[in-house]
């Protein structure tokens, strides 16, 4: 018997549940793309003049078909044929199971996400990614490793949160077109055509109380059906492998992967909020205020939601799905095996410099010594890069490619402003120095606990 | 004088009770130097009674104001700001007094009727919500200011004050407070009296007829345009008002305090027991004694740790090439055997990651130490070579003790960037 089957009984029931309510979804979704969606273009061959509900309507009898295989499958869970094939589980990790791969995918997508921002809004493009993202869950599900991470009580609201995540994010894009649209049409924006004011009460405050019962039922159901994942009595001398922090917090533990506790544990985490405060002081922008919009303030939304995304909610479902035991990077249909080996050996930036040939036959390797000035001189490549990457780039920044934002802002606000953009930007390119050439600390002096 | 000061009237170079009853209760029972003492202190903080009341209080509070609203005999201040342009311009029209008991919106429409650049009101339909009534306000001047000007013009053009507000609409909330503190201030007195008493002080007031009213019914007569039905006009006497007791403070000489050695110990003593010199000393002694016995927490007889020496018995329990977990649980070391720079050594490693504090695991396939929490990496030897930590695992002291046994020291700790490595009470050679 395989200690680890991927479908059992329980999963398929599950699995027959999770079918039937997409089935029901998409019943609903054809009845509403019967009234609204209308028919194939007629000069479109074959299929000219079919309803686009019928696609809709089909697809809905496929769910129920897979639903009722689920459901009546459930006696011979080893031999089921719907289950994800071994072949796309291997040929997925292999390409995904890399930070920098996952990294590179996220920044793609953010990309893709705002370039295609017109494509995706719209009602059947958004629901067919929904399908896609529900369908990709409910195949994963047939896999053990996957319903291990995803279905642990203490991760089901990431999983949450990501759905929730993505629709909010596309609301947004669709009112920001929908009014980038209407600016450009010299049209009154939708916040003023449609207003939708209404009294506190009853209309604000009844609602309000229904989404507290409601929340309040969510609630009770959750902590009743997931049990709280309790573990062993904690022990100074025993750290849990994988240990991992509460969810929100895994964005910043992943931020420790890269630098020194003090530095992502403390400066910046203040640096994050500080910044947040500072956004309306930085902002010169006049425009946007009060309604949803991307062209008017293109560089603001992006630059945040580039923080927000790749940065912080990819980091969560880094460290959520991805880390496994030793902290290793895991793909999501893998094994959590303790004993996967990753070799890395990581470097200093003052070992790289002083080891360099060149500079080795000159100066004889690195420089040995715990006073003051050797220390100072072993790691002056890296200090010399940090002040010119936070004293030298702003300037220059301001009078090439900034100089826009300079004459806006003024010298001060600036200054501010663009030490801001490069603490944030500062996270992925440590990254990538560390994936790509395992550079270990820019600034490296462990003699005085100070490393960047 | 302000007429509510008639009513209320202070006596003048009174020395206010509690301040007698002080000196005669110190001068009964206490000793001369003492009583002189307190007689000092009291001049330090002489209580004084003689200034004129209408000083404080020219400004009215809220209170006051509604209060003059509703009862009509407020208090108001002698507001020479509000004898102002409108003197001149005042109207001068024959209404008779009757014509004061009408409604605010009326009564402001008749003296707004003389004013060429102010809106009519009351011509308009009667406000009907709140934000109507406020722009009634503003555009027809405050009413009852407005009205009580016109009251008081037909009979002392000269001397009463006009309202200031009846002048011109006041256009924010600051203005309308301003006109109603002048103007309805001005109202003070009863709108009848200049029918009924043509006191020269006393300016006519339209107030009369919402004296005695509600706010909520004033608005709501205002809504009907109306004015409001007053049931009855009796004058209700506003309750005295509390004394401002006024701080002094007198200069050394005149305070003529005793200079004597004995005068001065007296006044210490005085000083000292007063109550909330008595209460801050209380207060800082517990205060002293809770931080003093919290700190003794510091210092507790029984400490319930494992001691910082231990003994891990003879050298052949770690052969040579091994890593042994077995103190781990226990004391939060590795006992590790092994060569290097050519000797072979055995030293104490701490369980602690340099990174963040977490405990690493051993492992033995892959022959490293790796942290858990960021996947921080040491070799056998300690030295950091993966991951974020930033400086190597720590030794703890080890020594061979006259017995032959292995002593771990983990008061002690040696770093290897720090040179300390080179220590010889960090490790132990094997033989």
């Amino acid at each position: 018997m395989d200690p680890h089957p991927d479908l059992t009984s329980s999963v398929l029931t599950g699995l027959g549940w999770y079918y039937l309510i997409m089935c029901v979804m998409n019943v609903l979704w054809t009845v509403r793309s019967y009234r609204v969606d209308g028919q194939v273009p007629k000069s479109v061959p074959w299929i000219g003049g079919i309803p686009v509900a019928a696609f809709w309507a089909s697809f809905s009898a496929l769910l129920m078909m897979v639903s009722v295989a689920y459901f009546t499958g459930t006696r011979s869970p080893e031999t089921f044929p719907l289950r994800l094939p071994d072949s796309f589980k291997d040929s997925f990790d292999a390409v995904t199971a890399n930070p920098v791969v996952f990294f590179a995918l996220s920044v793609v997508g953010f990309v893709a996400m705002i370039l295609l921002r017109r494509i995706w809004i719209k009602d059947t493009v958004a629901w067919l990614l929904l399908n896609g993202a529900l369908l990709f869950m409910g195949l994963s599900m047939t896999d053990w490793d996957f319903r291990q991470i995803v279905g642990k009580p203490d991760n089901v609201p990431i999983v949450g949160m990501l759905f929730i995540l993505g629709f909010l994010t596309w609301i947004y894009f669709r009112r920001a077109v929908d009014n980038d649209d209407r600016i450009a049409a010299g049209q009154p924006l939708y916040e003023q055509e449609d207003n939708e004011k209404v009294l506190v009460w009853p209309d604000l405050v009844y609602t309000e109380l229904i989404c507290m019962v409601l929340l309040t039922a969510l609630l009770i159901f959750w902590g009743i059906a997931l049990k709280a994942p309790l573990e062993e009595p904690a022990s100074s001398v025993k750290t849990p492998n994988p240990s991992k922090a509460p969810w929100y917090f895994l964005g910043l533990q992943e931020m420790l992967v890269y630098f020194d506790p003090w530095l992502a544990g403390v400066v910046m985490p203040m640096i994050i909020l500080g910044g947040l405060m500072a956004i309306p002081y930085i902002d010169f922008n006049r425009a946007g205020n009060g309604y949803y919009c991307f062209r008017d303030r293109a560089f603001a939304v992006s630059t945040f939601l580039f923080g927000f995304l790749p940065l912080w909610v990819a980091m969560i479902v880094l460290g959520t799905f991805l880390r496994g035991p030793n902290w290793n990077f895991f793909g999501i249909y893998e094994l959590w095996d303790v004993h996967k080996v990753e070799s890395a050996n990581n470097v200093n930036l003052s070992e790289y410099f002083w080891e360099w040939p060149l500079f080795r036959s000159i100066y004889g390797g690195i420089p040995r010594g715990g006073d003051v000035g050797t220390i100072l001189i072993r790691e002056s490549p890296g200090i010399v890069a940090m002040i010119a990457y936070f004293a030298l780039l702003p300037p220059i920044l301001g009078l090439t490619i900034l100089r826009r934002f300079m004459a806006r802002m003024g010298v001060i606000r600036f200054m501010v402003f663009s030490n801001l953009i490069l603490w944030m930007a500062i996270l992925p390119i440590k990254m990538l120095l560390r994936w790509t050439v395992s550079l270990k600390y820019i600034v490296g002096i462990p003699e005085w606990f100070f490393n960047i | 004088m302000p007429p509510f000061l008639s009513e209320a009237r202070l006596p003048h170079d009174a020395i206010p009770a509690p301040v007698i009853a002080f000196r005669t209760a110190h001068a009964a029972v206490l000793p001369i130097p003492f009583s002189r003492a307190s007689a000092a202190f009291s001049c330090l903080f002489r209580i004084d009674t003689s200034g004129d009341r209408n000083q404080m209080g020219d400004k009215l509070s809220t209170e006051e104001i509604l209060a003059a609203i509703r009862g009509g005999s407020s208090p108001a201040p002698d507001s020479a700001a509000s004898e102002t342009e409108n003197q001149d311009t005042a109207p001068a029209e024959d209404e008779n007094p009757a014509a004061d008991e009408k409604a605010d919106a009326s009564a402001s429409e008749s003296s707004a009727d003389d004013q060429a650049d102010a809106p009519k009101p009351a011509a308009k339909p009667a406000p009907t919500g709140t934000a109507g009534i406020l722009d009634a306000i503003r555009s027809g001047g405050a009413g009852s200011g407005a009205s009580a000007a016109g009251g008081a013009k037909q009979d002392k053009p000269s001397s009463a004050p006009a309202s200031g507000s009846a002048s011109a609409a006041p256009k924010s909330t600051a203005d309308i407070l301003a006109a109603v503190r002048g103007g309805a201030g001005g109202a003070k007195s009863a709108a009848s009296k200049p029918a009924k008493k043509k006191s020269a002080e006393t300016p006519a007031v339209d107030s009369e007829a919402v004296r005695g009213l509600s706010a909520a019914e004033i608005i709501r007569a205002a809504r009907q345009g109306q004015p409001p039905e007053v049931a009855e006009k009796k004058p209700v006497p506003l309750p005295s008002r509390p004394l401002k007791p006024k701080l002094v403070v007198r200069s050394a000489d005149e305070m003529d305090l005793p200079t004597s050695r004995r005068g001065f110990v007296s006044r210490f003593f005085a000083w000292i027991t007063t109550p909330v010199v008595l209460a801050w000393t209380a207060f800082t002694a517990t205060a002293t004694i809770a931080s003093l016995a919290t700190a003794r927490f510091m210092m507790p007889n029984v400490l319930v740790e494992p001691p910082t020496k231990f003994k891990i018995g003879p050298p052949s329990d770690y052969p040579p090439g091994t890593v042994s977990t077995k103190w781990k649980a226990q004391f939060g070391v590795w006992i590790v055997n092994n060569e290097i720079d050519g000797q072979q050594i055995i030293y104490a490693l701490s369980t602690v990651c340099t990174h963040l504090g977490c405990t690493p695991n051993w492992l033995e396939g892959e022959q490293k130490f790796k942290c858990p929490c960021h996947g921080s990496g040491f070799y056998k030897s300690g030295i950091n070579f993966e991951g974020p930590a930033p400086r190597p695992l720590e030794r703890m002291g080890i020594r061979l003790a006259p017995d032959g046994m292995l002593e771990v020291d983990k008061s002690v700790k040696f770093q290897q960037e720090l040179g300390q490595w080179e220590n010889p009470a960090s490790y132990v050679p094997v033989v």
